[in-house]
C-alpha cells in the first residue's frame, strides 16, 4: 500500500533525467562497441551489433552524442560542483562513506564529493576520448604521431571512464536504494534527502516553508 | 617455407613494367596521376595502386642521380597492421611470410596505416577498406612467382625462398663493395624482425634517400594497447566489478534508519 501522504522531493527535473539517460545510452553503446574494437576476445560485442565494419562507422557517432550530453551536463551542473569545505573533509573520509559510518562524514549539498569527482573525472576523460576520437576518427587526413598516441590514450582514457561509471552503476542501483527512482521518475522521499544530501535537504525544507 | 622478394636497386631501369604487371593481375582500374616533374608515375601508392618506382633524384656522387626504390608493401616477419588491426582475421600472416590483407574481415578503421612504419596501407574511398600488396598470394600459392617478378626484364627483381635469397642479396653487395660501392649492403631491418622484401642498396647506411626508414619498429603505443593496456583494463574493469559485488555482500545498502547521522535533526513537521 502505498502512502497517501508521502512527500515528494522534486530531485531531477525531465530536463536532466533525459539528458542523463541519453548520455548513458550513448555511454553504453559506445562502451560495447569500443570494447570490441579493443580487444578481440570481446569482439562478438560488435558482432551482436552488426558487425566490425557496422560498428566502426557508429562507435564515433555514439561518442559524439555522448560529448555532448557531457556538455549539456556540464552547462546544467558544472555551477554547482565544485567542492567545498565540507566536500574536502568528506573526501579524507571516504573509507568511513565506504563502510557506512555516515556520522563521521561532514554534510552534504545536492551533490556529495563523490559524485562531484565523478562528474569531473567523467568531464576530463570525456574531453581526452573526443580529442583522441576525432583523431582515429578520420587515420587519413592526421598527422601520424597524434594518430599514434591516440591508439594509446583513447583506450587508457576509456579504462578511466568505464571504470568510474562502473562504480557510479553500482551506487545508483544496489548500493544506495531509491536513487534509481530519483533519476527516472525525478523525486525522493525527505529521509531519504536528509540522509543523503543534508544540506540540500535544508534548503529545500526552508524554502517549502516559506 | 618463407618467400621473399629481392629487389637489386642497383640494376633497376624504371621502366615501370612492373608496375603494370601489378595493375593487370590485379584488375585495378587506372588512376590518371599528377605530373610532378619526374618520370616517376604517381606522386604517391594507392588504394589501387600498390606498387611504385620511385626515381629519388638528387645530386650526389659528382652528379645527377636516381636511387631507384620499389615502394610496396614490405611483409615483415614482426608486422606493424597486423600488431595494430583490431578485426580478427582482417591481416593475416601466411605461414610463407606473406602479410594479406583479407578485405571481408576489414572493418576499416585504418589503425594499419598508423601502425605500418613504411606508410603503405591505403585506404579505399568507395569501399572503406584498406588494400595493399599481397605477394600475388594468389599467384604464389599455386606456385607461380609475383606478377612483377615474372615481368622485371633486368632480373632486378628476383622471388624465391628467403634465406636463399639473402645470401643472393649479400654476394651483390660483396660484388659492389668490389666494384668500388664501399657503402652497398643488404635491407633487411632487425627492428621488424627482418622482412620479406629485401633490398640490395648502393649507399645501405643511407636508407631514407630511398624513401626507407632508417629503423622500422612496431610503433610503442600500438605494443602498449596490444600488451600492458589489455592487463591493465582487464584488471580494472574485473578487479571495479568483483570490488563492487564483495563491498555488497560485506555492507549491503546504505540505510537511512540503520546509517543515520547521532546528532539527528529535529523531525520537520513534514506531515502536514
Amino acid at each position: 500500500m502505498s502512502e497517501p501522504e508521502e512527500i515528494r522531493i522534486p530531485r531531477f527535473d525531465a530536463y536532466e533525467r533525459v539528458m542523463h539517460w541519453m548520455a548513458a545510452l550513448s555511454f553504453g553503446y559506445a562502451t560495447l562497441t569500443g570494447l570490441a574494437i579493443w580487444s578481440p576476445k570481446l569482439y562478438w560485442m560488435g558482432t551482436m551489433l552488426g558487425g566490425g565494419f557496422h560498428i566502426r562507422g557508429t562507435h564515433p557517432w555514439s561518442g559524439v552524442v555522448f560529448a555532448v550530453m557531457i556538455g549539456v551536463m556540464f552547462r546544467r551542473w558544472a555551477a554547482g560542483m565544485g567542492l567545498d569545505a565540507d566536500d574536502r573533509v568528506w573526501l579524507t573520509r571516504l573509507h568511513k562513506y565506504a563502510t557506512h559510518d555516515h556520522g563521521a562524514l561532514p554534510p552534504s549539498g545536492r551533490f556529495n564529493a563523490g559524485q562531484k569527482m565523478l562528474f569531473w573525472s567523467q568531464v576530463a576523460t570525456t574531453l581526452a576520448l573526443f580529442a583522441t576520437g576525432v583523431v582515429l576518427w578520420f587515420p587519413e587526413s592526421m598527422p601520424r604521431p597524434l594518430r599514434l598516441a591516440s591508439i594509446a590514450l583513447h583506450p587508457l582514457a576509456a579504462i578511466g571512464s568505464i571504470t568510474s561509471i562502473l562504480v557510479h552503476i553500482y551506487m545508483g542501483t544496489a548500493a544506495v536504494p531509491q536513487s534509481m527512482r530519483a533519476m527516472l521518475r525525478g523525486y525522493v522521499v525527505p529521509e531519504w534527502a536528509r540522509f543523503h544530501h543534508p544540506k540540500w535537504y535544508r534548503a529545500w525544507r526552508a524554502s517549502h516553508r516559506s | 617455407m618463407t618467400v621473399a622478394k629481392l629487389i637489386d636497386t642497383t640494376l633497376c631501369i624504371g621502366c615501370k613494367a612492373c608496375e603494370v604487371a601489378c595493375q593487370e593481375w590485379n584488375d585495378q582500374e587506372y588512376t590518371l596521376g599528377t605530373f610532378g616533374g619526374t618520370y616517376q608515375t604517381m606522386p604517391d601508392l594507392a588504394h589501387n595502386f600498390w606498387n611504385l618506382i620511385k626515381f629519388n633524384e638528387m645530386e650526389r656522387d659528382g652528379g645527377t642521380s636516381w636511387l631507384m626504390s620499389k615502394y610496396q608493401c614490405m611483409h615483415c616477419a614482426e608486422a606493424g597492421c597486423l600488431a595494430a588491426c583490431p578485426a580478427p582475421g582482417a591481416i593475416v600472416a601466411r605461414p610463407n611470410g606473406t602479410i594479406d590483407f583479407v578485405q571481408d574481415n576489414c572493418i576499416g578503421c585504418g589503425y594499419c596505416i598508423t601502425g605500418c612504419p613504411f606508410d603503405v596501407p591505403r585506404l579505399s574511398p568507395t569501399t572503406k577498406k584498406v588494400y595493399k600488396c599481397s605477394l600475388c598470394s594468389d599467384r604464389t600459392a599455386v606456385g607461380l612467382e609475383p606478377a612483377c617478378i615474372k615481368t622485371c626484364p633486368t632480373n632486378c627483381l628476383t622471388f624465391g625462398e628467403r634465406d636463399e635469397l639473402v645470401r643472393i642479396a649479400e654476394a651483390r653487395s660483396t660484388e659492389l663493395k668490389a666494384d668500388g660501392f664501399a657503402d652497398a649492403g643488404v635491407y633487411n631491418p632487425q627492428g621488424v624482425g627482418g622482412t620479406n622484401v629485401l633490398y640490395v642498396l648502393k649507399h645501405a647506411s643511407e636508407p631514407e634517400q630511398y624513401g626507407l626508414p632508417k629503423d622500422p619498429q612496431i610503433p610503442l603505443s600500438v605494443s602498449l594497447w596490444k600488451g600492458p593496456m589489455k592487463w591493465l583494463g582487464t584488471l580494472m574493469f574485473w578487479g571495479t566489478i568483483l570490488g563492487t559485488f564483495v563491498h555488497f555482500v560485506i555492507y549491503g545498502p546504505q540505510d537511512p534508519a540503520k546509517h543515520g547521522h547521532p546528532e539527528k535533526e529535529d523531525e520537520p513537521s513534514e506531515r502536514a
